[in-house]
């Protein structure tokens, strides 16, 4: 493995039994849980995760600490929510870390709520993850054995609740106000904002959503120092993240690496490059909701910022890889029949514009195309964004679009050789 | 409130001034009424869990699906009993989650990946031998009540794709030899997974909503007094599906909206 993989949250996954306390413990897991509630302000936490630069790790990298100064001091009772709702199309970093390392999520969590002076918090683990609920929950039981949960915190006076919710299918539910609206027991339709979650959240309280690889850095922030996250990779976007790399290449699989680290040596250094013989194509670089990036992009740094400027997103950090075998078409049809599901219903375009360009996907794979189609696709799914109450009907066109303009000859080749429908000519 | 003689035991409900939803569609001494009284500790400590204890709907609804199988017309009404709300509200929440099968489903739950990096990895090809090898398609339940199939969005193990869960546990690296194995197993009583429980005999599709396009936003359905969500909450409104194709399902609800001067319909199905 080259030498820039590191291991921060991965550490000692695959070789020890990190679900058991005792071995957590004896990483040094939980020292900064104690040193947090019996050494330090909340203030000196959070002020921790700021000077860390910390960039949500769920898709959107919006700076952790910022998003918790926005919670106002109204004497309100605060929640934190960790939001284990990972549904994005290619990633799968929080489903091993849930599986693997639960105490390092426990641990970041309670660290967190402390920082935001919460006594409530939450997890929200997506409804397929039971074996992963199964594991957390134990592994909760483990901590509250321990005194780090529950009642006065380690003899510290400082009462935290840590509460189990299960998801039961909906990948809206990883969308913040969404996931608010399920664990209050409704539809995850997302919320209209403003208000913002920090405002009139859970219960109309002031609440922070954050994802599970986000508050599992913040133990690791406190022990090594703000300094220590904040002077890797690019100033504005440092830190270590764990990316999913998935699709055509030979060692698919979760690799943490410095933020900055270019696509070129993702693919090829950590994931072992394409299968033999077989030439690079094009990469989704953050998840189901991104544009694709193709061989000009391969030496941009994987970080929020470069990323963005190349025309696409980091997102969840997920990227998928497509070799010369690749139907675009299919992929495309793939995604966008994920979304047209997904969609909640709530705003018109997503709800009506992701089926439309379904059927029009379909259509074409069924060799039943005609010649508008492909101009259609593409000018029916531009727009559709900004017009939505969340993401999700955002999400539909970047992938579509950049594939369509790429790769147009793909779309073409489906169309039926006359270019005229057989039911027509019939 | 709980005057209808059933003498069913359901754990402490606030008192919300509702009529009890259970009385008219179970009835005492039931299988169901045994499973009420014997989870009630267990509801009792997960409504606990909670500031609201409307927060326990889908804890709740995924302990009466563990138990029954499915989340019943009467698990629906045993929620909305005992955290005061209408049945309503109960059942336009829970058919929103794909995860609770509002139909009794076969004892194993299949469902194959059908997202991106699962269709470069060959999903494609193992859906297609699922279907040939069961005989069924997409969200159909075999006649023998043994499978329930179902080709669900990314389930994040893309890196051994494909991958597919039963009964919510994940199997990775897919090929046609352990579609065979498995379904072998599955047969034989010697699959390592636990079975669902199954209460009642399954029918073709489990699902009531197949299509995004019969999802609730166009407007028809009953808007719900117990609706006090926050800004964008929908969560009142009954499915328009059901207001389409339950047979008498509208005319039964316009007479209800008639008594109950809080319920109003929101549009009239154009058609029965």
């Amino acid at each position: 493995m080259p030498d820039f993989v590191t291991k921060v949250l991965t550490q000692g996954i695959g070789e020890k039994n990190l679900c058991d306390i005792a071995v957590y413990m004896d990483t040094g897991g939980y020292e900064q849980l104690r040193r947090a509630f019996k050494e330090l302000s909340p203030k000196e936490v959070s002020d921790l995760t700021s000077g860390a630069n910390l960039r949500g790790r769920g898709g959107a990298g919006f700076p952790t600490g910022r998003k918790w100064s926005f919670l106002p001091n109204n004497g309100r009772p605060r929640y934190l929510v960790c939001n284990c709702d990972e549904a994005e199309p290619g990633t799968f970093k929080d489903h091993m870390l849930l599986e693997q390392t639960p105490h390092q999520i426990i641990e970041g969590i309670l660290i967190s709520a402390y920082a935001i002076g919460s006594h409530h918090a939450f997890i929200y683990i997506r409804g397929e993850f039971k074996r992963g609920y199964e594991i957390f929950r134990d592994a909760l039981a483990q901590a509250r054995e321990k005194g780090f949960v529950g009642k006065s915190v380690l003899g510290t006076g400082y009462d935290l609740e840590l509460t189990i919710h299960r998801g039961a299918g909906a990948y809206i539910c990883g969308e913040e106000t969404g996931l608010i609206n399920s664990l209050e027991g409704r539809r995850g339709e997302p919320r209209l904002k403003p208000p913002f979650p920090a405002v009139k959240g859970l219960y109309g309280e002031p609440t922070v959503v954050n994802n599970v690889e986000t508050l599992a850095y913040v133990p690791h922030i406190l022990k090594n120092g703000a300094e220590w996250f904040a002077t890797v990779g690019p100033e504005r976007s440092p830190g270590y993240k764990i990316v999913s790399i998935s699709g055509h290449v030979k060692r698919p699989g979760n690799y943490e690496v410095p933020l900055g680290t270019t696509i070129r040596q993702l693919i090829w250094d950590c994931a072992g490059g394409l299968r033999d013989g077989r030439t690079f194509l094009g990469v989704q670089p953050g998840g189901g909701s991104s544009a694709c990036l193709f061989e000009e992009h391969l030496d941009t740094p994987y970080d929020f910022d470069s990323i963005a400027k190349a025309g696409s997103m980091l997102g969840s950090g997920a990227m998928v890889v497509f070799d010369d075998t690749a139907d675009f078409v299919k992929a495309a049809y793939a995604l966008i029949r994920f979304f047209a599901h997904e969609s909640c219903g709530q705003c018109t375009p997503c709800r009506e514009g992701g089926q439309w360009i379904e059927k029009t996907l379909a259509r074409l794979l069924d060799g039943r195309g005609v010649e508008t189609d492909i101009e259609v696709l593409v000018s029916a799914a531009h727009q559709l964004t900004g017009l939505n109450l969340c993401a999700l009907g955002d999400s539909i066109e970047p992938f579509l679009a950049s594939v369509v303009k790429r790769f147009e000859s793909q779309f073409r080749a489906y169309l039926p050789k006359t270019g005229v429908p057989e039911k027509v000519l019939v | 409130m709980n005057g209808h003689g059933h003498g069913h035991v359901v754990s402490e409900t606030p008192d919300v001034g509702l009529p009890d939803w259970t009385a008219g569609v179970h009835r005492a001494g039931n299988a169901f009424d045994e499973m009420i009284a014997r989870l009630a500790p267990e509801v009792d400590a997960i409504v606990a869990q909670y500031e609201d204890s409307r927060s326990a709907l889908l804890p709740l609804a995924h302990l009466y699906q563990e138990h029954e199988g499915y989340v019943s017309p009467n698990g629906i009404a045993a929620i909305a009993h005992r955290l005061g709300l209408t049945p309503a509200v109960v059942e336009s929440t829970v058919s929103f989650y794909t995860l609770f099968y509002r139909k009794p489903v076969g004892k194993y739950m299949l469902q194959v990946c059908r997202n991106l990096s699962c269709l470069l990895g060959g999903a494609e090809e193992i859906m297609a031998y699922f279907r040939e090898r069961l005989e069924i398609g997409h969200l159909e339940t075999t006649d023998d009540g043994l499978f329930s199939y179902e080709e669900v969005e990314c389930l994040a193990a893309c890196d051994r794709a494909p991958c597919m869960q039963v009964n919510l546990e994940f199997f990775y690296d897919l090929t046609k030899h352990d579609v065979d194995d498995m379904l072998a197993a599955m047969r034989g009583g010697t699959f390592p997974v636990k079975p669902l429980v199954q209460t009642k005999r399954p029918s073709r599709s489990w699902h009531v909503v197949q299509e995004a396009g019969k999802k609730s936003a166009g407007g028809v359905g009953v808007v719900d007094p117990n609706n006090a969500g926050g800004l964008g909450d929908r969560s009142g409104i009954i499915m328009l599906d059901r207001l389409l194709t339950e047979p008498g399902f509208a005319q039964r609800t316009r007479e209800r909206a008639a008594h109950e001067p809080n319920l109003q319909i929101a549009a009239e199905p154009e058609n029965e």
